[in-house]
């Protein structure tokens, strides 16, 4: 039913389902380079921790995680998503979010530290410093009310649960997924399905609650019951760029030359102009609720993101984070072209880590309220992009070994062949 | 009729183009390729479930839509900015929980909702726009086997009034493509003719929606007796209590409150406790502690029992001042530490202020000028009022700045002093302290030398002195010549 002759799906063992060569040999460079980024990145983090700053160096490394975690737990809503809509265009590109999505496992490891974290007063949580309160004055009865929640043990029970959540998942459906290439057994693809439903509520839910935990909690007398699905705003957009990125790397690299076509790129294209709109309309209503309430304690957040350095950077995300990427994905011509659609990717790919940062930094300051947030000079600038640059190359060569493995391409997925002749209308 | 006629009605119909059917989606795209690359433009076809590509293969321009699309949402985003603008920040400035007039945040909303709508609206209407559409009939319909388009046959359709069109080119080329079914697609012979009843029909359904404009027109224009029909209650039924109003919430029946003790209402805290009494409260405070925290309950509290307190101690230190005055002058000094200066800003304005309200409350006893020979007292006089006690002049020494400190002035105007009662209840706090300002330039007017007199000014005033020296001497001879002709005339 199209203008081209449909193309023969190709046998499972055929090469363009391979990880081609060149990306193979990227692996171990990447995991060695990456590991290497992060260590020297969170020994200057540290460096810079001094009296004025005891938790830059923490954040700088909770900045980096969850900026890697944002876009995995994104790959993994994008292929619940599929599966609840029983989706056909996107076969041909779920597995490159597959892989990506199974990197919640290696996350729960890279999580330890923040954990351990938790466990040694005031290095990254300012809630963990038994003298937060006292020194903030706060009432007591509030904070005893506070701490029912905010606590270590409560805290490690709940990570255990979100990072139950989140591996089961990735397990689930990267089992169901790969044991289909050998199999090619439909009541597979039935069995995801039916579990979407579900997985999506646990997914969402569990995402919202990390983001309280892990985001939110950094200023632990400031709420914003918003705050789950802007991370997840964010996290989802920058999915869909990996996706598009990864998938673009791999065709440049030979493989999947003729499955993807621009017609998923375009695809993908209206997935991230959604989600720049989608992510700019939750931010905003975040910030106006706030502004228009003008309630003192919160407030307080965006106030101390107005200050010094850290004010043009909130303007900077109106302006990169939205308009810009708004206008330059807005046309259908951009979208079906797969070169600049992937530019666009790694643009809000390097925009959504300015958006962490921007929610984490700030908070690196605090020992007393009302000291100016900092970037932490030159140093700690370079120690933050280090320590984001390492663990993102870690986890692409976890990523890589992981494609490597297997095929890059769901081959014997029901839908293969209509994702393949796919058309926009 | 006979055959011929029949055939002969039909060459006579319009026809509007060439239809051919297909029975499947490849043998209608193939068929579409071919028109296509003939050169025909204003082609159709019609499949009863969206055929991907065929775009391509009728060679149809990407639409404009979107870019009706874009435009109108823009326009949205302007005219709901510029309408926010106009009404918030130009026509109606109005404080909206203490944000600035123009404040983009709170715009926002409104600008993003008129985006999608107009968007919304440029898409739709655009789209009919571009389709032709609002159309009853389409001549397609006149073909009966057309009915199986939305069931499971593929049309092919090439208009006449396309460049190329010729009848039998077309015909034999839609043969070519392998339909079994070609015909010509003719005007629709079904009456025109709108049937009579749907115009009345109209007509009476535009005559029955102005009946409720008829109504609320009438109810505007026409006086009446009767409560006026509310369509919209907007806030005139509101159960808000009016101030005198009788109310059974509260012990005391009163639907006014007072405020509660110690309240401080919002613009009270701008008057301090030295400017409520004229006594400088920190001074006080190091003699005379009880009677700092009297004047707080009295003026801060409103707490009459203190009030009345205060008025005794002012009322006893006037007597004692009084006695000592006439037994030994100065030798015994009041011993409030009454505020030297007025606390307000002395300037033309204020003395403009204080002139005006010295003359409504203060000259029918003291005098325009302030020498104690108001309207009241020179009526006292004539009658001799046996309790009548002259009010002071200001221009005795003993009430001058040095002595009577304006504090100590505005007490008395506040509270009053002997006979003349307390006038904080009619005057205004801030137009006392003009008073005081006002007493202390009358007092100053008696004593100017000319020296006090700009050197700019000084010819003009000087000039006004002897006009009026000439003017007083005129008067004097004149009231001299009076008097001289009445004794003339006595004689």
């Amino acid at each position: 039913m199209s203008e081209h002759a449909a193309p023969a799906v190709k046998p499972a063992d055929d090469p363009a389902f391979q990880l081609p060569a060149s990306l193979r040999s990227l692996q171990m460079p990447l995991l060695g380079g990456g590991l290497v980024a992060l260590l020297i990145g969170m020994g200057l983090a540290f460096s810079v921790s001094d009296a004025d700053m005891p938790r830059f160096g923490m954040s700088a490394y909770l900045t980096a995680f969850l900026y890697v975690l944002t876009i995995v737990l994104g790959c993994l809503f994008f292929v619940l998503i599929q599966h609840l809509v029983r989706a056909g265009w996107s076969v041909v590109v779920r597995r490159v979010a597959e892989c990506m999505m199974i990197m919640t496992i290696p996350m729960a490891f890279l999580f330890l530290p923040i954990l351990f974290s938790v466990f040694s007063e005031g290095t990254l949580f300012v809630w963990t410093d038994s003298e937060y309160a006292s020194k903030l004055h706060l009432d007591e009865n509030m904070w005893e009310t506070k701490k029912l929640f905010l606590n270590g043990p409560f805290f490690l029970v709940r990570a255990l649960i979100y990072f139950g959540i989140w591996g089961a998942l990735a397990v689930y459906y990267w089992r169901g997924s790969v044991n289909q290439d050998e199999t090619g057994e439909r009541a597979a693809t039935d069995r995801m399905q039916y579990w979407s439903g579900p997985a999506v509520m646990a997914f969402s839910l569990s995402l919202s609650f990390a983001a309280f935990d892990w985001g939110m909690s950094l200023a632990p007398m400031w709420f914003s019951t918003m705050f789950g699905v802007y991370m997840f705003a964010g996290g989802i957009l920058a999915a869909h760029c990996a996706i598009t990125l990864l998938t673009y790397v791999l065709q440049r690299a030979g493989a999947l030359k003729e499955e993807v076509t621009p017609e998923h790129y375009h695809d993908l294209g209206k997935y991230i102009f959604g989600f720049i709109v989608f992510w700019t309309y939750i931010s905003f209503s975040q910030y106006m609720l706030i502004w228009y309430g003008n309630i003192p304690e919160e407030t307080e957040w965006f106030f101390s993101r107005q200050e010094g350095g850290f004010g043009y950077l909130s303007i900077g995300l109106i302006f990169f984070h939205w308009l810009l990427p708004f206008f330059g994905t807005m046309s259908r011509h951009v979208r079906r072209r797969p070169g600049v659609m992937a530019f666009w990717a790694a643009y809000i790919l390097v925009v959504h880590f300015i958006d962490i940062y921007w929610i984490v930094m700030p908070e690196a300051r605090m020992v007393e309220q009302h000291t100016v947030p900092s970037f932490g000079g030159g140093l700690g600038i370079l120690a933050s992009l280090l320590c984001v640059i390492g663990m993102t190359a870690l986890v692409v060569g976890l990523v890589l070994r992981v494609a490597g493995g297997n095929r890059i391409v769901p081959v014997r997925d029901p839908r293969l062949r209509e994702s393949i002749i796919f058309e926009n209308i | 009729m006979d055959q011929k006629t029949m055939s002969e009605t039909k060459i006579e119909t319009t026809v509007h183009g060439m239809m051919a059917e297909f029975t499947t989606v490849d043998s209608l795209l193939s068929a579409c390729r071919r028109v296509r690359d003939a050169g025909y433009t204003k082609t159709d076809a019609y499949t009863p479930f969206p055929v991907h590509g065929i775009d391509k293969a009728l060679g149809i321009k990407p639409t404009a839509l979107p870019w009706i699309c874009l435009i109108a949402g823009a326009t949205g985003t302007c005219i709901a900015l510029a309408m926010q603008i106009w009404m918030n920040s130009i026509d109606y400035k109005y404080i909206i929980s203490g944000k600035p007039y123009l404040s983009l945040p709170a715009f926002i909303p409104v600008a993003f909702e008129l985006t999608i709508l107009l968007a919304s609206f440029g898409a739709f209407f655009g789209m009919w726009a571009l389709n032709g559409l609002p159309k009853f009939s389409n001549p397609m319909f006149t073909d009966p086997r057309f009915d199986r388009a939305t069931d499971d046959r593929f049309f092919l359709y090439v208009d006449a009034s396309d460049e190329r069109y010729d009848a039998a080119g077309v015909r034999s080329l839609m043969a070519d493509t392998g339909s079994d079914y070609i015909n010509e697609v003719v005007e629709d012979d079904s009456p025109k003719e709108v049937p009579k009843p749907v115009f009345l029909i109209w007509g009476l359904a535009v005559a029955a929606s102005l009946v409720p404009l008829i109504c609320i027109l009438t109810m505007r224009v026409t006086n009446s007796s009767r409560p006026r029909f509310h369509i919209f209650f907007d806030m005139d039924f509101s159960p808000a209590k009016d101030a005198q109003q009788v109310t059974s919430l509260f012990a005391d029946n009163r639907a006014m409150r007072s405020d509660v003790p110690g309240t401080v209402a919002r613009g009270q805290m701008e008057e301090s406790l030295d400017m409520l009494s004229g006594i400088d409260v920190e001074a006080l405070t190091l003699s005379d502690p009880p009677r700092v925290e009297r004047l707080v309950r009295a003026y801060m509290q409103a707490d009459d029992e203190a009030k009345a307190e205060e008025q005794e101690t002012l009322e006893k230190e006037a007597e004692e001042a009084a006695e000592v005055t006439e037994a030994a002058p100065a030798s015994v000094m009041d011993t409030t530490p009454w505020v030297e200066n007025n606390p307000l800003t002395v300037d033309a304005e204020l003395l403009a202020i204080g002139q005006q309200q010295f003359a409504i409350y203060c000259s029918v006893c003291h005098g325009m000028d302030g020498y104690g020979n108001g309207l009241v007292n020179q009526r006292a006089q004539s009658i001799s009022a046996p309790t009548w006690v002259p009010p002071a002049s200001m221009h005795q020494e003993t009430l001058y700045a040095d002595k009577y400190p304006d504090g100590k002035l505005f007490s008395t105007i506040s509270n009053g002093i002997r006979k003349m009662p307390g006038y904080a209840g009619q005057i205004k706090l801030k137009d006392r302290w003009a008073i005081v300002a006002y007493v202390r330039a009358l007092q100053k007017s008696q004593n100017a030398s000319l020296d006090l007199v700009p050197d700019a000014k000084k010819a003009a005033v000087e000039k006004a002195v002897e006009e009026a020296k000439a003017e007083l001497k005129r008067q004097a001879e004149e009231a001299e010549k009076a008097a001289a002709a009445r004794q003339q005339a006595q004689q």
